[in-house]
């Protein structure tokens, strides 16, 4: 049986951390020009070419390549004055304690340098990597720098939280239960009553399995990602799986998009490979869809076709057969069981949806699908 | 901010009315163009003047009304410190009532013969009295109505009125009624005149509302107030018998010899032990009849060799050099003017130390070059400001040159023209500085055909003393000091201007590169300043003179021509 384990990191938000950091930065720039040296901001490069699998912490991680952004270069000075100003507006943030959205944070900088027709910003597209870059360079997460990323998904389960003054158990807030905030860095777990989180794809799922009954039975958290799982929501389940020990099960739909969504929860994602410490747990397990499932529950006739040319069609692969050839490439994929699932999908060329379930009846998947796989520990890697 | 009282307290009187009602076309009231150009010159510079002294960033702003044919009311308003009541009458009554006119200062205005003037050509001319209305930023404004009597010297308030000032507005705006005027926007007239006057006055915003209604503005460029000259004590060499007769009678001092020493510069105790030689010299060298005597003694005189000439007189000279001493503690009133000349006289055989020159306020090379970016929008522009020297031995003065080219200037030459920062528009070719100008070879500096070229140079020439080359105050005297700083001064500018036009496209490319780095500076300070405590001005400095740092040599600046991020392995 799942149960929870002993945690292995305590929690750890410190606001004074960030604005040392911050304060650092500013000094060791002010003090370079001081000297008359150029100054400069060493940030660690995106992109393809600089991540890598850690195959000992089974994470993506960000490799040690950086691009040095000089104020006297007249292609970087524009980059180099935006990175300051929001590293200023993230000292304000944090010091009086207030949050922004990624929009607001745009809006509130965005403003015509004095003396020309040029604004500081002039697209949130602008903004946007100029944070990611002050995460990369600091090594702290956007939600530590009070920039909150969009909400999405939900959290239900009898685990009690607090938030700033309020505390309050999630399940008892209502079917929809408890939104998750875009950050979640100084949310407080107050006490936890359940075994373990089951990470829910599509919110219909959810919300079946919630009207079931599921979480108290099982001793369950439901975390609904609503498609990809949210920044917010992929610290929650780090955080709830190293500082409170509980084990991770992802549950979505059998195909490349839902394989991807699990594939990020667990290993991290190239866009925030720097993060993948902070945001990754490679430790969870995939409960399904696979496509063994189709043939154990005799779903053959609720599958729907993949879309795109198969790989030995003229033209192929695209569309879904190219996503699966990719997954096939990850390192964390290089498993004989997940080898076999991804082929099953692109011989058969099917795709099955958590919500197939329902052809059985709508009780299944709470009261035998999960209990009983979860149970036996049919789980993939 | 200095207190309009204080401003006042200098205050003289002269009196010569009279003698403006003969002198009119000298004191630049000739013709219908400079006419209106001279009243609106007087009241445009008092508003500088007085902003500047009181430490204001002035607002000036000029309406040229058509109330008829060749009959105009000129309005000139300022945001300066205003003229206390009492004093109305005495600046727009009296001639020579200025407070800088006695005072040993480079001013704009320098013979105080000013504002007055404008009014009693007003009177002349439409009969009308000048309407005042001014505030020291006090209570109550002040609604006067001034005119002159002139048999008198005195002005006279045909009409008083007082209102509450309930906004506190501070300044002074006259109204004057002339004729016999036109405006004409010409390279006489008021519209170039401001323009010029802008130009060299960059910390001004200047408005003109010409007759047509239409309202011309040059902006401010430059936030910096001009410090105000400070008053220097006369260098003996740069004295005529007439300053020294007048001062003498002037004196709080109670000897001639403490009233040399201490209302002239480098007279010391031992200087006047020296002048006294010198005069009694001068006398004995005056009694001899012979003229060919008389000279050599002269040129021996000159040569220094004034002990030598005394003992040749023995016992004779002794009484001379008594006489003088005695002349030497003789209260100054009693300074005849036979006494003043011999004093002068010795003056020139003498030598004394450079007069002190930090007197003197030039516009500065960098509000210049503001001045010219500012109002003429050229493409190239640059200021050469030359260290004070002296002419004639003994009168202290300094140029300032700045060089425009292209842009959106026309493609003809232009000589801007100044004494002590006021345009000169008449009598350019008697100017040294149109000589200087035109004696330099531009051909070398790349300029082929001056005439024809987008051209425009700026010429100040500040002193206490500028030479003029008549009362009228429109040109500069040929000055052999005058003429080669002048021409050092362009040449200087001029190099640079061939160095900019040989690597036009290479300097143009680092302007913009420098220029594109300089806009984020403030954005950054202001960060920084957030980031670590430290006041935004000190990071704005670092980063500023880092720039400069940078593009000091354009071949370092070539070097480094990787506009990419560099990837660099950590
Ligand atoms: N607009 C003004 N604001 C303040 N004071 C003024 C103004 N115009 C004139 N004055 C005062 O009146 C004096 C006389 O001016 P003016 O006759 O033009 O002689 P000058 O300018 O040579 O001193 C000035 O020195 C100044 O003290
Ligand atoms: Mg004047």
């Amino acid at each position: 049986m799942l149960k929870r384990e002993k945690p292995k990191e305590r929690f750890g938000y410190d606001p004074q951390k960030v604005l040392r950091k911050l304060e650092e930065l500013g000094k060791e720039i002010l003090e370079e020009v001081r000297q008359g040296k150029n100054p400069y901001l060493d940030i660690p490069t995106r992109g393809l070419n600089n991540v890598y699998f850690d195959e000992v912490k089974r994470v993506i991680r960000m490799g040690d390549k950086l691009s040095r952004r000089y104020f006297l270069n007249v292609a970087h000075a524009r980059k180099f004055m935006q990175t300051l100003l929001i590293a200023a507006y993230v000292k304000r943030l944090v010091s009086e304690g207030k949050h922004a959205s990624l929009r607001e944070a745009y809006y509130a900088n965005k403003h015509t340098i004095p003396g020309t027709k040029e604004n500081t910003f002039e697209d949130q597209s602008e903004s946007d990597p100029v944070i990611e870059d002050l995460e990369r360079m600091l090594g702290v997460l956007r939600e530590e720098m009070h920039l909150t990323a969009d909400r999405r998904g939900y959290v239900y389960g009898d685990i009690t939280i607090r938030d700033g003054e309020d505390e309050f158990n999630t399940s008892k807030l209502g079917m929809g239960g408890w939104a998750v905030p875009g950050t979640v860095e100084h949310i407080q777990f107050v006490d936890i009553n359940v075994d373990y989180a089951l990470v829910v794809e599509t919110a219909a799922m959810a919300d079946r399995l919630i009207e079931e009954k599921f979480p108290k039975k099982e001793r369950a958290l439901i975390i609904a990602t609503q498609g990809q799982a949210s920044r917010g929501v992929r610290r929650l389940i780090h955080r709830l799986h190293y500082e409170e020990g509980l084990p991770i099960i992802v549950f979505t739909d059998g195909d490349p998009y839902g394989w991807y969504i699990y594939s990020t929860i667990k290993q991290g994602s190239i866009n925030l490979a720097y993060l993948s410490e902070k945001l990754a747990t490679p430790e969870a397990k995939f409960v399904g869809m696979t496509m063994d499932d189709i043939k154990k529950y005799g779903l053959e006739n609720v599958t729907e076709k993949l879309k795109g040319i198969p790989p030995n069609k003229k033209g192929g692969p695209t569309g879904d057969y190219k996503r699966i050839i990719e997954e096939m490439n990850y390192p964390w994929f290089q498993t004989k069981e997940w080898q076999r699932q991804l082929k099953l999908a692109l011989e058969w060329g099917v795709r099955i949806e958590q919500q197939a379930l329902a052809n059985k009846s709508l009780e299944f998947v709470a009261k035998k699908y999960l209990p009983e796989k979860i149970a036996n520990e049919e789980l993939l890697p | 901010m200095a207190k309009a009282k204080e401003l006042f307290k200098e205050f003289k009187i002269q009196s010569v009315s009279e003698f403006f009602r003969r002198n009119a076309a000298m004191l630049g009231y000739t013709g219908k163009i400079r006419s209106l150009t001279t009243v609106v010159h007087e009241a445009v510079t008092n508003s500088l003047d007085a902003c500047e002294e009181a430490g204001i960033l002035p607002y000036v702003r000029v309406e040229i009304e058509e109330l008829g044919r060749e009959h105009y009311k000129i309005i000139v308003e300022d945001n300066g410190p205003g003229i206390p009541e009492k004093f109305i009458t005495h600046v727009f009554g009296k001639m020579l009532a200025g407070t800088k006119a006695h005072r040993n200062i480079q001013s704009r205005g320098q013979q105080g013969i000013g504002i007055s003037g404008a009014v009693m050509f007003a009177q002349i001319t439409s009969g009308k009295a000048t309407r005042v209305i001014t505030s020291t930023g006090g209570d109550e404004i002040i609604e006067a109505w001034v005119k002159i009597d002139v048999e008198k010297n005195e002005g006279k308030i045909v009409k008083k009125l007082k209102h509450p000032n309930p906004t506190g507005w501070r300044g002074t705006r006259i109204e004057l009624e002339v004729k016999n005027v036109k405006y004409v926007r010409s390279k006489q007239g008021v519209f170039w005149y401001l323009k010029l006057t802008a130009i060299a006055n960059p910390h001004a915003h200047i408005e003109l509302i010409e007759p047509d209604g239409k309202l011309i503005v040059f902006p401010r460029s430059s936030e910096e107030i001009p410090k105000p000259p400070v008053e220097m004590k006369p260098h003996p060499k740069g004295v005529m018998t007439d300053d020294v007769y007048r001062m003498a009678k002037k004196t709080r001092k109670n000897t001639v010899k403490r009233f040399l020493i201490s209302e002239f510069s480098r007279i010391s105790g031992k200087k006047i032990d020296e002048l006294i030689k010198y005069i009694a010299a001068i006398r004995l060298i005056n009694s001899e009849e012979d003229k060919r005597i008389k000279d050599e003694l002269s040129e021996r005189l000159a040569k220094g060799e004034v002990d030598l000439i005394l003992r040749s007189y023995g016992r004779r000279a002794k009484k001379i050099i008594k006489e003088v001493q005695k002349l030497m503690e003789k209260p100054p009133e009693k300074l005849s003017w036979h006494e003043a000349e011999e004093i002068v006289e010795a003056f020139k055989y003498m030598k004394f130390l450079a007069p002190p020159t930090h007197g003197l306020r030039p516009i500065g090379e960098e509000n210049i070059v503001k001045g010219l970016t500012g109002i003429l929008k050229p493409e190239f522009v640059t200021a050469v400001t030359r260290p004070p020297k002296v002419y004639r031995g003994g009168i202290p003065f300094q140029v300032e040159v700045g060089l425009a080219y292209g842009g959106e200037l026309e493609s003809s030459f232009n000589l801007l023209r100044y004494a002590n920062r006021v345009p000169l528009l008449f009598d350019a070719g008697a100017c040294v500085t149109t000589m200087a100008a035109r004696s330099v070879d531009w051909k070398r500096y790349k300029v082929e055909d001056l005439d024809r070229a987008p051209l425009t140079l700026l010429i100040n020439v500040i002193s206490v003393h500028v030479p003029y080359t008549s009362t009228g105050k429109q040109s500069i005297a040929n000055e052999d000091e005058i003429y080669d700083e002048i021409r050092l001064a362009i040449m200087e500018a001029a190099r640079r201007l061939q160095t900019y036009l040989s690597g036009k496209h290479r300097r143009l490319y680092q302007v913009r590169r420098k220029k594109t780095l300089q806009k984020y500076v403030p954005e950054i300070a202001r960060a920084l300043s957030i980031l670590t405590g430290e006041p935004e001005e000190k990071i704005k400095e670092y980063f500023i003179s880092l720039i400069e740092k940078k593009f000091e040599t354009v071949e370092e600046a070539l070097e480094q021509p990787v506009e990419a991020e560099a990837d660099v392995e950590a």
